[in-house]
Order: structure tokens, then sequence, then C-alpha cells
């Protein structure tokens, strides 16, 4: 009896362990919503799904100016990082998602991204073994509307860095993490170039809606903001955005219109020189800044120094410049 | 000799804050810290993200600082320290900056002991 014990209990822990090693399925609501970002079963052609335009490998950014959705259909902006979003207070250029669960089911209802209802989003999760035995185990409940978000928006909460050569020069008091140049940048982002006025905080944005000049009611026309606020003053505002990652998350501002971060740097220095009529251009930005070429040159090198070091390390396999900060 | 007891006083005050402090885990799961240098910067972060540096000074038990954040507009807080001087809180003295003074007056940090880092 004694020995029939000892085998039992073998038996158990070999298929207990066996099973730790072999079960690939989520545990947890992040694991879920990672599994339902990569899978197209979310939009209705069964093509699309979150990280078609959120590439992994560009900080969970596209690089396309804008992205295209079902059937190729083209947006209208830019497809921001879905990255460090822990500490944003709202989400989309226009800021009309207050939270990122509510954000984390527009895409898959909008006709131009994935194209399908949550309801049918719903029924096919339903029908669906997998998700819907990975749902009831985590969430004891079949696919809700709720609990779709809730994992996406899990999943993405996970989508941190704090491991730039910038946060090791800051955080972890390493002074040669950075370049001459950088540290330049740093000084220059926080002082002449004012930078910090809007990209302030832990992810380099204050959270605010701002008008940079890239509106001018013709040519340049997306109102942004005001259309969520219905507030003049907001016409041509959009939200600032985190600055984590931006060298590999090209190309820029809510409608992808500048190619490289030389080309924001310079906008910056005379907006006027590249829209000379906008209407209702920030007080900030009303004069040049009159950065030097040199210290627009730093100032890029700052922001190069905020790429995640698991981006360096893959762009360096690819020999890319990008190191260089 | 006030001077030279003045000037004691704000060595071991000074030697006090020196060093790494953290706040306990917010209901949102964050964590603030901010590390004061010996030589007299600061670097505040969220999450071991950094998000404010700046300089400081003590005078007794009262901190003045400016950091990138706030036009470069100088805030002054006493500091209360407690629990053995292994936490301190900040009580609001000066500070022309409505958000910074929101953030500072509910902050509690307690010191990260070296071999914790």
């Amino acid at each position: 009896m004694r020995k029939f014990i000892i085998v039992v209990i073998t038996v158990l822990a070999i298929i207990a362990l066996m099973s730790a090693f072999t079960n690939k399925e989520p545990i947890n609501k992040a694991g879920l919503g990672k599994l339902l970002f990569f899978d197209p079963i979310l939009s209705a052609s069964r093509t699309v799904s979150c990280a078609t335009c959120h590439k992994p490998s560009f900080a969970f950014a596209d690089t396309s100016a804008v992205s295209r959705g079902f059937k190729n259909r083209k947006g209208t902006r830019n497809t921001p990082t879905a990255m460090n979003v822990l500490l944003q207070t709202s989400f989309f250029w226009d800021g009309r998602a207050k939270t990122l669960e509510e954000q984390a089911l527009a895409p898959i209802e909008n006709p131009v991204e994935m194209n399908l209802p949550i309801e049918q989003a719903l029924l096919r999760l339903q029908k669906d073994s997998k998700y819907n035995e990975l749902f009831k185990k985590i969430f004891n409940s079949e696919p809700t509307r709720e609990n779709l978000a809730e994992s996406i928006a899990a999943f993405e909460r996970t989508l941190e860095t704090s491991d730039s050569p910038f946060d090791a020069w800051k955080f972890s008091d390493d002074s040669n993490a950075i370049s001459a140049s950088a540290k330049r940048g740093f000084v220059l982002f926080n002082g002449k170039g004012k930078c910090v006025q809007c990209h302030f905080g832990a992810d380099f944005t204050a959270n605010e809606f701002r008008n940079i000049g890239l509106f001018n009611a013709k040519k340049w026309n997306d109102s942004g903001r005001m259309v969520v606020t219905g507030n003049k003053e907001d016409i041509g505002k959009f939200k600032t955005a985190s600055l984590r990652n931006v060298a590999i998350t090209a190309p820029y501002m809510h409608n992808g219109k500048f190619k490289t971060l030389k080309e924001v740097i310079q906008f910056y220095n005379d907006p006027s020189k590249i829209i000379p009529d906008a209407v209702n251009r920030d007080s900030l930005l009303l004069k040049p800044l009159d950065l030097s070429k040199t210290e627009q040159k730093d100032i890029e090198t700052f922001l190069i120094s905020l790429t995640d070091k698991r981006f360096i390390t893959k762009k360096k396999q690819g020999n890319n410049s990008l190191i260089k900060h | 000799m006030m001077i030279i007891i003045a000037l004691l006083l704000n060595t071991i005050t000074s030697d006090k804050i020196t060093g790494r402090w953290e706040t306990k885990k917010s209901p949102k799961g964050n964590i603030t810290g901010i590390v004061f240098k010996e030589d007299k910067s600061f670097e505040c972060y969220v999450n071991r993200k950094p998000f404010t540096s700046g300089t400081y000074e003590m005078n007794a038990d009262t901190l003045s600082f400016v950091d990138t954040g706030c036009k470069g507009e100088t805030a002054k807080y006493r500091i209360i320290f407690f629990n053995n001087e292994d936490s301190m809180k900040f009580e609001f003295l000066a500070d022309p900056c409505t958000e910074r003074k929101e953030g500072m007056s509910r902050m509690v940090l307690g010191r990260i002991k070296k071999n914790l880092l």
C-alpha cells in the first residue's frame, strides 16, 4: 500500500511538473489580453489585429504616416505607441477615451480599422472554445464587453519601459550611460528648447492637449480636440505624445507629417517656416527657438537616449544607427 | 559659535535626507521615489522612470528646491522625519506651483537601504 501511494504521488508530481512546462495558456488577464491583441479574430475580415498597426518592433507604433486597416482602408491619424500608457489620463490623439478600457474597444468597431461590432466580436469569442474557456477561467464568465476591454487594457499596461540609457543615467546614476551630446540635449530640452513645458513627466508628456501649429483650416484641417470638447479654444489641439522610444516610432505628429526626429526639431525651431498660416498656435511656439544646428543635433541625441535597451539590442543586431545615443 | 552650531545642524539634517527614498505602492500600483544626492542635486522618478530633477538646499528642517517643472520656481517645505528617521513627509511652506504642491503634500517616503536597491 505504501509503495502504491509513493508511485501515485510520484506520477502526480511528474504530471504537474510537465504541465507547468507545457501549458502555454495565459493564466491572467494580461496574458489573455496579449493573445487577443495579436489575434485577427477581432476584425471583420479576420486579417487585422491590434498588432497590425501597433507593431512590437517599433514600440507598438506604426511606420506609416497613417495606418491601413480593414480592406486596406486608410486611417486619418498616425498610430501612437501603445507602450507606456500606465500613467496616461486620456487616450487617442484627441483624448476621446478617458480610460484604457474605453480605448481598447474602439479600434475593433472602427470601420476603417477592424470593422467588427463588439457584439459580433463577443459571439466569435464565445464560439471559440479556447477563448471561451480562458474567459471562464480568468473571469468566471463568458466573454463580455467589459472583460474583453479589461483583458486588452491589462496587457497594454504591461508594456512599460524604463530601461533606456537615459534611465540608467538618471535612475542608476551611471554618468557614462549617455553621451555628452545627449546630456547637452537634456539641458536644452529643459531650457532653451522649451520642450519640457509640454513633455514633462515620467513618460515625457504632461498629458495635455496643445496646438503646435499643424492646423490652418485649409490643407491642414484636422481640428483635433475641439471635436471632443466642442470648445473653440481647442481647435487644432492634440495630445502631447510620450517621448519614450520616440526614435523608433517615426513618422511623427498626429498626421505623421514628419519622417525623422530631425524634421520634428527643425519644425519646432521655427514652426512658421513649415506652416506660416497656422491657426491658434500655442503661445510657447510663437517665436522661433533659435536653436543652432549643433543644439538641434544634441536634442536629437538626447531623444534617442530614451530608447529602451530591448530595442537597442535588436537594432544593434541589424547595425542600425539608433545605438549612437 | 552660533554660526558653527547652525552649520553643524545644517550638515546633520542634510545628511539625514541624502540617499534614496520611496513611497509605498499606490492603489494604482505606482511607486514614486526621490534620490537626494550629496552634491545637492536630486532626481525624482515614478516606477523607476525619472520625471524631474533639480537642486536643493537644507536649512535646519526646511527644504528649498527647484526642479525642471513648474517654470523653475522655488518651493519650500518643512521636512518631518518619523519612524526613527527612516520615513519623512513634507509640510507646505511656500510653493507657487499647484500641481507640485498637491503631489508633495500627500507624499510619504521611506528610506531605501542601499542593499535593497
